[in-house]
């Protein structure tokens, strides 16, 4: 997933760190400055549960290809997780494994095989909400 | 040389007249074009005018001859604002841009705040239907859009759309997604009907991208960069995408229960909802975002991470999108 929670934070930083010219101070700095705050809220949800993640979803990707690989081919051999579990290491490790699983999927659907077809597409909504950020409920104007 | 000194200079050329820009601000949000607010006096008289000027990076790639002559066609018909001149080269401005009056007096809600239209929801809701139903009403064969905009076959609409956002995929994505490249298959195994009819496509057709007067009442459609002919129903389903739902599972946009939308698309388009072709052009139109969320990241990093509305793009909407795609494949295939 891009950007990672370090690219937000130090977006944060330095769109910031700049001044505007005169005609995006006023309105445009404070949405500026809205945008960031709420850009900080879920930054903060991220740090608190980013790097669980990432390992229950590359455990849940290994799993599902591993359990495949007779039937596929498939030569194994997938990376594991880096000892020290940063969220740059982990979604190297991530990108990895995706590609390996759009791969697998591709050869499910080619052969017509709907009880792994069904198993993906669940991991799917197990990935997208292991990743979900949730926003507060912001009042509208 | 100030933006406002180039202002003065260009449309000073352009009318022939001595031009005085004052109060010129950037209006916060969107990424694909630079908004400006400003006053333009000549010859006694004070124009309020609206820059809309290409930034440096833009998240979408966009035609501005399109999106002027979208104004054009619509200007007098519908709450849309009179255009006023386009520069595709930049001209005094230095990168393209077009100028259109300004329609004072109204908010646009953000996509991510609760109850944004209050009390005034539902009349809100039933112009936005209509409005939408007018635009897939036209004919476009006479409006000023069809002198450049490419005019599909009814059948080749959904092919089109779908390789242009899944080319913008290809070159974009940063990191693997396998939730959006099984919706493309997905789409591509399934294609939807021929367009009953080939019409005006807004291609940003939501909540957020209109001012309202805080009363119940829509005063400008705006945002029509995204403007091409097409699939009428293709606006439909973005127009009621769950992303832009205000966190209401029972109305689309947050405005209206999803039939009564309908009903009014209808009546206003003259033109039928296939369920089958709408569902095709839901699962399209979340592809078509995660796209534009895929754009979004790679220009958050290619400027160097100082665009925040393109943080929160890349990021918040992508995910939000992975979801709607997971939960719309899972319905496609009974799981849910």
């Amino acid at each position: 997933m891009t950007p990672s929670v370090s690219d937000i934070l130090v977006g944060n930083f330095l769109c910031m760190a700049e001044p505007g010219p005169p005609e995006q101070q006023g309105e445009f700095m404070a949405g500026k400055v809205g945008v960031v705050a709420l850009l900080s809220l879920l930054a903060a949800q991220e740090a608190e549960r980013g790097a669980a993640a990432r390992v229950t979803e590359n455990a849940a990707i290994r799993e599902i290809l591993a359990e495949a690989a007779l039937d596929y081919g498939l030569q194994g051999g997938w990376p594991a997780d880096p000892v020290e579990l940063t969220i740059g290491g982990l979604d190297r490790v991530n990108a990895a494994l995706r590609l390996a699983l759009i791969s697998l999927h591709e050869a499910v659907e080619k052969r017509g095989d709907t009880v792994r077809h069904a198993s993906i597409l669940q991991l799917y909504a197990q990935m997208a909400e292991l990743r979900r950020l949730d926003l507060p409920p912001l009042p509208g104007r | 040389m100030s933006l406002t000194e180039r202002l003065e200079a260009y449309l000073s050329r352009i009318w022939s007249t001595p031009v005085a820009v004052s109060d010129l601000s950037r209006i916060p949000g969107g990424a694909s074009r630079e908004t400006y607010r400003f006053n333009a006096r000549a010859d006694g008289e004070t124009r309020p005018l609206i820059l809309r000027r290409d930034p440096p990076g833009s998240l979408i790639e966009t035609d501005r001859n399109l999106e002027y002559l979208a104004f054009e066609s619509f200007h007098g018909a519908l709450p849309v604002p009179r255009p006023v001149a386009m520069e595709p080269g930049g001209a005094e401005l230095e990168r393209p841009f077009f100028i259109m009056e300004r329609v004072d007096g109204g908010a646009a809600a953000s996509p991510f705040t609760v109850l944004p239209y209050g009390d005034h929801a539902r009349a809100i809701g039933e112009q936005f239907f209509r409005i939408l139903g007018t635009i897939a009403g036209a004919d476009p064969t006479n409006l000023p859009l069809a002198k450049k905009a490419e005019r599909p076959e009814p059948d080749d609409c959904w092919r089109i759309a779908l390789e242009h956002w899944t080319k913008v995929i290809e070159d974009d994505q940063q990191h693997p997604q396998p939730i959006v490249w099984a919706a493309i298959r997905a789409l591509r195994r399934r294609p939807p009907p021929p367009a009953q009819a080939v019409r005006v496509v807004h291609g940003d057709y939501r909540t957020g991208n209109f001012l309202h007067d805080g009363a119940g009442k829509i005063l400008a459609i705006l945002d029509w960069e995204m403007v091409h002919l097409g699939d009428p129903l293709e606006d439909l389903g973005w127009a009621m995408d769950p992303l832009w739902g205000h966190f209401e599972a029972d109305k689309v946009g947050g405005m209206l229960p999803r039939e009564e939308a309908l009903a009014l698309w209808r009546e206003a388009s003259g033109l039928q909802v296939d369920e089958t072709a709408l569902a095709w052009w839901s699962l399209f139109n979340a592809v078509k975002g995660q796209a534009i969320w895929t754009s979004a990241a790679k220009e958050y990093r290619d400027g160097g991470f100082k665009d925040p509305v393109l943080a929160i793009s890349g990021w918040y909407t992508a995910r939000r999108h992975d979801q709607i795609l997971a939960e719309a494949l899972m319905r496609m295939e009974g799981l849910s």
